[in-house]
């Protein structure tokens, strides 16, 4: 399995300004502070996390749609983090992405057709005929009518939009597609349809993706490996199979306890970490271990002085966590809650039911 | 909000300096010369010579711009007017307060009609009223300011009788023969030169309050009031005005500031001794210092009015107060 | 007798484009203290309905008819004054987004005292002391200082807190939530879920949570309603949806979910996208997307009937007993085989 994409301590820091006529910078907005991964190729990496955890920002810098202020982005072996305009040309043919708002994406004023064909355009593939051809084959992939390549945009529903997206990503045969967060504005019954239909086109066209999600379900269900993200650095990551059965990090045991689930019986008997308080903001991040202010294992005179470094999690292939005090096990024993803020939701007493 | 504040006032000061280089300038590039035109027709060479000597005429612009700033820092003098001899501090001091009636007046009235058309049509769209106010709105914008007075004028002050056809009143008592003076005189006056103002932005006024009332009305938060169990009435005042008032508010600093630099089509239709009428008769005559005073008042006007807005618009909106 | 009481609720819109259908004979009940769950997709209705039932639908543009019974009196049709004594005094309601759900121009105190000072005659500082203490309530820290706070200076979870302060300020009988936490991180959910479960327990008020998260309510329903295309599909306490589902929507939606608890292979997805309510679809509004359907369905709208055996679950559907067992089982057996492979 070949290495399609490394990213060594990748770092965005945006610059907070604030002066009378000259600016001066007083603080960093540390988006991305320290993303390591290796990418195969075939593989889909979810990333996953909540809003300031820098996880789009990741995206766009991978995508170089952002320069990194640090640390290296490998793709295909060539580093390509600080390429000037005209060198990153060729290599975005092999990185497309897929964004989250089917609305907004999309020109309203341009046909479909010739917004699927655009990519071909920038790189100048084929001619006008083949371009044509082309695209009414992929409107055909993603499952619409190629007759439809002269509509405009606002003549389709939510869904159809994504695919078309979706088509135009796939329009130049990229190795990789980032897709951030694409199926989070579709309704329910719409969202089955595209993450089905992003499986099969890995499995057909040989694609590597990097899936963006802040829902853990699609998340599961997509990904071979997975990524936690909090305030701009890694907290966990995993293959799907071990980081669900039994996370490390007790972020990742919060999140995957918090989401709902669709089985009251299932969801009753659950224990949930709820924590406290929001996420902090990104420009003054706490210090050494960043979740330790809402953290239910935190250890005063450890968390908040020594910062936890990644640690392989021991007779597991893949898993990497960054905590002093991970897990022991899961469900998370009430043993394990040290901290007052976050506490355990109790069992309700069984429903006479069945 | 400080720094902002200050921020701001160096912009202000900063475009005022320049506002007064580039009116200096600009009079340099004119290829007619005042001092020809200030020696009327008895000139020789040696009178406009000498005239050019008394004005600083000979002197490299710079000199001449020097001078004119160190005046009007130190003495707080413009100038005197090429033509009449009189400082221009005294012209302007006559007649900022007939443009600012004027004006002021114009405003008072044209929102008296475009705030409650614009609410009405906003909450009644598409009926009746709404598309009378906007045909309304239609001529208003088309019509020229220079015809609708003249129109005034001819009909109402000449055919009817009903109104003065020229000249200003001051506000205070006059006991002079023949002049006149005294609030109601000044207002009688003034009428048909609001009417006329009024007239064309009313329309404009009346449309933007509509879309900005439309607009905040289906914001979210006038649901939640609503859902609160708002009366309808505190629904409009408390929510949905406040918020719509705004860009309003800014429209109407940025015109005001530009008006008081002379609302020239209505000074002369009307004869009113205002700012319009004087740079017109300063510009013929080429009468550097009046129509540089005047330049820098407008200049002066149109800075102050900004940079009220913005701290106003900073102050009502705490997201920029606060943000 | 129950709490609030809707009887083939109608809603239509006059649009220049015709008259949209949104909510097409509507019926349920709430209890006081329970929790009803609403379910549906864009276009189901479920919205409109409680828009309705609130009476913030503009009367010239909505035509309603029906009956909405408040605690046995009837409210469809009230005069505004009459509604607006209900409305934020004994029937709260909060939205999706409280970002915009809040003024931004006006402190969020003056917010929550406007809601006590509409329907009680006090005097303001009355009123500044109860939304202290329903700051306090919905778990602000530092409320004595944030009360003086604009709405962009809280983060998402926060002002959603503040608009759950200012629907209960009053100590409502019954909370209509609309989607409340769509628009927030999903630990911020569980935090806000949690909360109007506390404030549930202490108030003792019956809420309606709409969503279209089956997750959400799997976990704070007690009774749940699914809507699409403007009618109810199927009803049930909350158990039983999801133990024995009774027609092809809720199969549907139920095995198009991605599971954070187990992995299947391929999920179950229904093809083609929520009907449009200007033109809606002949007889039963799902049959284009089911893949059960057959003639009965495309000319006469299933009328809603209960589930073999059972008093209070209700569906919509032509098939009968048998085959929906049947169908219901393959979807289990499939199911679980799909777990299987996967693992």
């Amino acid at each position: 399995m070949s290495e399609l994409l490394v990213v060594e301590n990748l770092e965005k820091y945006f610059p907070v300004t604030r002066g009378l006529i000259f600016q001066k910078e007083i603080a960093q907005v540390k988006a991305v502070d320290g993303v390591n991964f290796t990418l195969n190729a075939g593989e889909t990496l979810g990333v996953v996390g909540e809003s300031g955890c820098g996880k789009s920002t990741m995206a766009r810098c991978i995508a170089r749609l952002l320069e990194p202020t640090g640390g290296k982005i490998i793709f295909e072996g060539r580093d390509i983090t600080h390429l000037g305009y005209k060198e990153m040309r060729p290599i975005r043919r092999d990185m497309m992405m897929v964004f989250q708002d089917p609305y907004a994406s999309l020109n309203a004023r341009k046909r479909v057709g010739s917004i699927v064909a655009e990519p071909l355009d920038v790189h100048q593939i084929g001619t006008d005929a083949d371009r044509k051809r082309r695209v009414q084959e992929l409107l055909e992939i993603v499952g619409l009518n190629p007759e439809h390549y002269n509509r405009f945009p606002h003549e389709f529903s939510g869904g159809q939009r994504q695919r078309i997206g979706i088509a135009r990503a796939l329009s130049i045969n990229p190795k990789l597609i980032i897709c951030d967060e694409p199926v989070s504005a579709l309704d329910v019954s719409v969202q089955a349809q595209i993450l089905n239909l992003l499986k099969d086109l890995q499995r057909d066209f040989d694609l590597t993706y990097i899936f963006i999600a802040h829902d853990l379900n699609v998340v599961r269900h997509v990904s071979d490996r997975v990524m936690v993200m909090y305030l701009g650095k890694p907290v966990e990551t995993g293959s799907r199979a071990e980081l669900y059965a039994a996370p490390k990090h007790p972020y990742s045991g919060a999140l995957l306890s918090a989401v709902p689930i669709a089985d009251p019986k299932l969801g009753r008997a659950r224990k949930q970490i709820v924590l406290e308080g929001d996420v902090p903001s990104p420009i003054n991040p706490p210090s050494a271990c960043r979740f330790h202010p809402r953290c239910p294992r935190f250890v005063d005179g450890k968390c908040n002085v020594d910062e936890p470094m990644l640690t392989r999690v021991a007779g597991e292939t893949d898993h990497e966590f960054a905590c002093h005090f991970p897990l022991e096990r899961w469900p998370m024993g009430d043993d394990e809650l040290r901290h007052e803020g976050a506490f355990a939701r109790e069992a309700a007493p069984a429903a006479a039911l069945d | 909000m400080i720094q902002f504040l200050i921020r701001r006032t160096f912009w202000a000061l900063f475009l005022f300096v320049a506002a007064t280089m580039v009116t200096y300038l600009i009079f340099f590039v004119i290829p007619a010369d005042p001092a020809k035109l200030a020696a009327g027709k008895a000139q020789t060479p040696a009178i406009v010579n000498h005239i050019r000597m008394m004005l600083h005429l000979n002197l490299p612009i710079y000199q001449q711009y020097w001078l004119f700033i160190w005046n009007l820092v130190r003495h707080g003098s413009f100038g005197y007017s090429f033509v009449n001899g009189l400082p221009v501090r005294s012209l302007l001091a006559d007649e900022i307060p007939v443009t600012a009636s004027i004006v002021f007046g114009g405003v008072i009235c044209y929102l008296a009609i475009a705030i409650p058309t614009g609410i009405i049509s906003a909450l009644r769209p598409r009926s009746i009223m709404d598309r009378m106010g906007m045909i309304f709105v239609l001529f208003g914008i088309s019509a020229p300011s220079v015809w609708v007075g003249l129109m005034l004028l001819y009909l109402v002050g000449f055919r009817l009788g009903w109104t003065p056809i020229n000249g200003y009143c001051s506000m205070s008592a006059n006991h002079l023969p023949g002049g006149c003076g005294g609030l109601w005189q000044w207002a009688y006056h003034l009428i048909l030169p609001w009417i006329t103002l009024a007239v064309g932005s009313a329309a404009l006024y009346t449309r933007l309050i509509r879309a900005n009332v439309m607009e905040t009305m289906s914001e979210d938060y006038v649901r939640t009031a609503r859902a609160k169990g708002a009366s309808f009435a505190r629904v409009l005042f408390q929510h949905v005005l406040r918020n719509s008032m705004l860009q309003v508010v800014t429209i109407l600093g940025m015109d005001l500031g530009l008006l008081l630099g002379g609302v020239v089509f209505i000074e002369i239709v009307f004869s009113l001794p205002g700012l319009g009428a004087q740079i017109l008769t300063a510009n013929n005559t080429l009468d550097l210092p009046v129509i540089v005073g005047i330049t820098l008042f407008a200049c002066v006007s149109v800075i102050t009015f900004n940079f009220l807005v913005d701290v106003l618009y900073a102050w009502l909106d705490p997201r920029i107060r606060l943000g | 007798m129950p709490l609030l009481e809707v009887q083939d609720l109608q809603t239509r819109f006059k649009t220049d484009d015709g008259v949209v259908k949104a909510v097409s004979g509507v019926s349920f009940e709430l209890d006081r203290g329970k929790t009803l769950g609403v379910v549906g997709e864009s276009g189901s209705g479920k919205s409109v309905t409680f828009l309705t039932v609130m009476g913030l639908l503009d009367p010239r543009h909505a035509e309603m008819t029906g009956s909405v019974r408040f605690d046995g009196q009837e409210i469809l049709g009230l005069s505004t004054a009459r509604l607006r004594d209900i409305r934020g005094k004994r029937i709260g309601m909060i939205f999706q987004d409280p970002m915009t759900s809040l003024n931004p121009v006006k402190r969020i105190g003056w917010q929550l005292e406007e809601a006590v000072l509409i329907h009680n005659d006090v005097p303001r500082s009355e009123a500044r002391r109860r939304a202290l203490e329903v700051l306090e309530e919905v778990e602000i820290p530092k409320a004595g200082t944030r009360i003086d706070d604009y709405a962009h200076q809280f983060s998402g979870g926060m002002r959603q807190r503040v608009m759950i302060a200012m629907a209960l300020i009053n100590q409502p009988e019954v909370l209509i939530a609309d989607e409340p936490t769509t628009a927030l991180d999903v630990t911020t959910q569980a935090q806000i879920l949690r909360l109007m479960k506390k404030l549930q327990d202490e108030y003792g008020m019956a809420i309606v949570m709409i969503t279209h998260d089956l997750g959400v309510v799997a976990e704070v329903a007690d009774d749940v309603i699914v809507m699409y295309g403007g009618r109810i599909v199927e009803s049930s306490k909350v158990d039983d949806l999801f133990v024995k589902p009774e027609m092809p929507y809720t199969w549907g939606l139920l095995g198009s979910l991605p599971r954070v608890d187990v992995d299947v292979e391929r999920l179950e997805q229904i093809p083609g996208q929520p009907p449009s309510l200007l033109r809606p679809p002949q007889g039963c509004a799902f049959n284009p997307r089911c893949a059960y359907t057959f003639d009965r369905c495309r000319e006469e709208l299933p009328e809603l009937r209960p589930a073999e055996g059972k008093t209070d679950h209700f569906f919509r559907c032509h098939l009968d007993e048998g085959d929906r067992a049947r169908i219901w089982a393959e979807k289990q057996a499939a199911m679980a085989a799909s777990a299987e492979s996967a693992a």
